[in-house]
């Protein structure tokens, strides 16, 4: 007696692989709960940052404001003084003399921060975290969208919060600049299952009240709301520079490297060609 | 190497969680809100082992906190699985990784869960409950590490 | 002059059989003269393996293993003169080795590599799959970033699962009972010294026993059973120049993709170097999200899907270690996919398939949805293996031809 598997495989082969067809395509949907958010936390999708690490007037700016506002507590403890000058084409008189102030700092030292560790520990309840590496930890889109989601919240202790960061231990030093940001509700359209705007039988559209939107109190702060993101932007830029400070050097290098190979691959493929004549 | 770490507990609001080292360890301590103390019996059906009867508990049936308090938990944050530090999630709402989640902790290494008292819940890689570490209150100072009052 | 010459190469051939052994391996060695682009990821493997030797030789002039070593790597990366260079080199490397070797072994299942009289090569090839997953780990954990502390945490404590010995091995192997710089610097004594020994030796052992009964090819015929009046099989060509030249356009190929990966997208996404190693080993945080490199995430999602410690570790163990057992599992009269029958097909295309679900999984977050799916994958993971006794016997098979 012989048994015909082929019936009872089809038959297999189709159930299974609609079961797992339909799990395949499952996995990839992530149930995300609002309390989650995307990967800037309550703001959701972080903001796109494109750096311009070739922009030395940007990168010059926010080594400044760096230097000016986060330096304070933050370090950079794995860069020196005078190759963030040389890369930034700062001649290093300026640079010691207008924003590192410090005499006993010399060029080739490391920065470390000017504040002890178990201090500012103290003062903040952790210690303010080294920042040399912090856009290739969270990503310059991170950084960038972090920097200007402060708001004011009298529940913590520095009486803001951050919606990239919610409880964040820091005070916002750039108010002042920025002005005080608040979450505030607003109408909106509200959105049809089809994406569109709903709108009702008159045609106007249909509105409701949402919360969470980020809005600065005018005139409370020095800089517009422009001049406040061109300075983020360029604090993100220098950060970014800091965190792989090859990058353009690498890149350079690096198209002359595949161009090698890519001629290497041609030659001897053109060579290969020419020997197996000998044996078709 | 081993020496104590002493808390003061008064500054943690209810239902906040802080967390201190201890011989290289994380330490949680919790305060827990009043509901939460009035839930920790609530949701027994998921727990793997409620009474802690697998492990060396110390302070065994003084207090539903498993501490020797009645409103902190105190706990080695080390997941008995394979050594992650698992995350403080307080709230009651769905989470991804449980559609009826009422609080406690979740291990981002290999998804173990614990309840807000560290108690294992059944299903997960994790085989035992997470330890609770000698400790001792002296009004709101805590000391962990230290079992008897020295004095 | 080149009478001289001559009489110093014969002298030192009557003493050890340089001529010999290099026409006998290398330029003489006969191969399938007809192989396809499967066959050249084993000259690409030992491409990479020197490449890895090379730039870990420069690492090791560079890094400083102790609870400084973070400190070192961002060192080597700022102020050493294309420290990065040699850097990104070891990492685009440690991806590319398993990426190569991965497709390898692929190729060895595709067209039954390990059948007789291939079994030996097979089996120390899967023993140099294992000394690479153990290397890789190593050398995961040198940077002591956040990823490689808590990675180190998570595998040393697999060992903590094994009953009886479990936690004596753990102090054993971290030598504190923490990770700590003693753990970093027996390490990094394994990875540069131990590991690499002995993955040369199997290497080695691997080459000497493919040319003791020579390469397979697609088609799987036995070349040997047609051969010229001296021995040598009719449907081959000579090593050299033949598949020298074939090699050398692979290895181009090679070549150019490795280096736009390592001058333009060294960190690979996130898959080749994580994100969460920017930051300096911390005992008492774990990282939100963690996962292990890309190349080990198929194991860790297996080990995840299994709701017990013991279980977790015995199944990841068990996954690694059926493949030594291949050439015994696989019972047809054939040895290549084209002459296989449609069982085995499937079975293949779906324990592909699963491979690579398992390795997306094991790189994202945990839900239910995929746990369950996890699950699944692993089933059929092992049922690829353990059925295949079955299926390889059952199905009606194709007449192989004769010749190539």
């Amino acid at each position: 007696m012989t048994i015909d598997f082929k019936p009872l495989c089809y038959s297999l082969v189709k159930y299974s692989s609609t079961l797992f067809l339909y799990f395949f395509i499952s996995i990839f949907i992530n149930k995300t709960y609002a309390a989650e958010g995307g990967p800037c936390k309550d703001y959701g999708e972080c903001e796109e940052f494109k750096h311009s690490l070739t922009d030395m007037p940007s990168l010059q700016s926010g080594a400044s404001t760096f230097i000016t506002y986060c330096y304070g507590c933050h370090s950079l403890q794995y860069s020196r003084w005078n190759r963030v000058s040389s890369d930034l084409e700062i001649p290093e008189e300026i640079f010691f003399n207008s924003l590192v102030f410090d005499p006993s700092i010399k060029p080739g030292d490391l920065m470390v921060g000017s504040m002890s560790k178990q201090d500012s520990a103290e003062w903040f309840g952790v210690a303010p975290p080294d920042l040399t590496l912090v856009t290739r930890l969270h990503g310059s889109d991170w950084v960038y969208t972090y920097l200007k989601t402060f708001y004011e919240d009298s529940s913590k202790q520095y009486g803001v919060n951050n919606l990239v960061y919610p409880g964040v231990a820091m005070p916002n030093v750039l108010a002042a600049l920025q002005g005080n940001q608040q979450l505030v509700c607003k109408n909106v359209p509200v959105i049809a299952s089809n994406g569109g705007e709903k709108r009702d039988d008159l045609g106007k559209t249909i509105t409701e009240e949402k919360c969470g939107y980020l809005s600065v109190k005018e005139g409370t702060g020095t800089l517009n709301e422009q001049e406040f993101d061109k300075l983020i932007y360029d604090l993100t830029n220098f950060l970014t520079y800091v965190g792989d400070p090859d990058k353009i050097e690498r890149e350079r290098l690096g198209w002359y490297v595949v161009f090698f190979f890519i001629i290497f691959t041609a030659l001897s493929s053109l060579l290969y060609r020419e020997y197996q004549k000998d044996y078709h | 190497m081993g020496a104590p770490v002493i808390v003061d507990v008064s500054k943690l609001e209810p239902g906040q969680q802080i967390q201190v080292g201890w011989r290289k360890q994380p330490i949680f301590v919790i305060r827990h809100t009043k509901e939460a103390i009035n839930n920790i019996e609530s949701s027994l059906s998921k727990l793997a082992d409620p009474k802690s009867e697998s492990i060396d508990e110390p302070y065994r049936d003084i207090n539903l906190t498993r501490s020797k308090s009645s409103e902190f938990t105190i706990l080695v944050g080390v997941c008995t699985h394979l050594g992650c530090s698992p995350k403080f999630f307080p709230e009651v709402e769905p989470k991804s990784w449980d559609a009826s989640w009422t609080g406690g902790y979740f291990c981002p290494c290999h998804g173990s869960m614990f309840d807000l008292v560290g108690r294992v819940f059944k299903g997960v890689p994790a085989p035992t409950n997470m330890k609770v570490p000698p400790h001792n209150f002296k009004g709101n100072i805590l000391t962990i590490g230290e079992d008897e009052e020295m004095s | 002059m080149s009478d001289n010459l001559t009489k110093v190469f014969n002298w030192i051939n009557h003493r050890l059989p340089v001529q010999n052994t290099f026409e006998r391996h290398l330029s003489k060695h006969p191969v399938p003269k007809k192989v396809n682009f499967w066959y050249l990821f084993g000259a690409l493997a030992a491409v990479v393996l020197v490449i890895q030797i090379v730039s870990g030789i420069w690492l090791i002039m560079l890094y400083s293993p102790g609870e400084g070593a973070f400190a070192s790597i961002e060192y080597m990366m700022r102020d050493v003169d294309y420290g990065w260079l040699i850097r990104y080199m070891h990492t685009t490397g440690a991806s590319m080795f398993f990426a190569v070797v991965y497709l390898h072994m692929f190729r060895g299942l595709l067209y039954g590599s390990y059948q007789k009289p291939r079994e030996l090569v097979w089996i120390f090839g899967c023993t140099i799959y294992l000394a690479m997953m153990a290397e890789g780990f190593l050398g995961y954990v040198l940077p002591y970033g956040q990823m490689s502390y808590w990675g180190a945490q998570v595998i040393i404590s697999l060992f903590g699962a094994l009953p009886y010995i479990g936690e004596s091995l753990e102090l054993w192997m971290r030598g504190d009972y923490y990770i700590s710089g003693i753990t970093i610097n027996r390490f990094f004594a394994l990875h540069v010294v131990a590991l690499p020994l002995v993955l040369i030796a199997l290497v080695f052992l691997h080459l000497v026993a493919l040319h003791e009964v020579g390469a397979g090819n697609p088609e799987g015929i036995d070349i040997e059973a047609h051969t010229d009046e001296d021995g040598v099989p009719l449907d081959s060509v000579p090593f050299f120049p033949y598949k020298v030249l074939n090699a050398l356009v692979g290895i181009g190929v090679f070549l150019t993709v490795f280096t736009i990966i390592m001058f333009f997208f060294p960190e690979g996404g996130g898959y080749f170097i994580e994100y969460a190693n920017y930051e300096e080993a911390n005992p008492l945080v774990t990282p939100d999200h963690i996962a292990p490199v890309w190349y080990y995430s198929p194991y860790y999602s297996m080990l995840r899907a299994v709701p017990d410690k013991l279980g977790g570790f015995a199944v990841m163990g068990a996954a690694v270690a059926i493949f030594f057992v291949v050439p015994w599992l696989d019972k047809s009269k054939v040895a290549s996919i084209r002459y296989k029958g449609v069982l085995s097909k499937i079975a293949l295309v779906l324990f592909g398939i699963s491979f690579l679900t398992l390795g997306y999984l094991g790189t994202v977050s945990v839900t239910e949805h995929r746990k369950t799916m996890s699950i699944i994958c692993t089933f059929i993971y092992f049922g690829y293996f353990l059925l295949m006794p079955i299926y390889t016997s059952i199905e009606k098979t194709k007449p192989v031809p004769d010749r190539l």
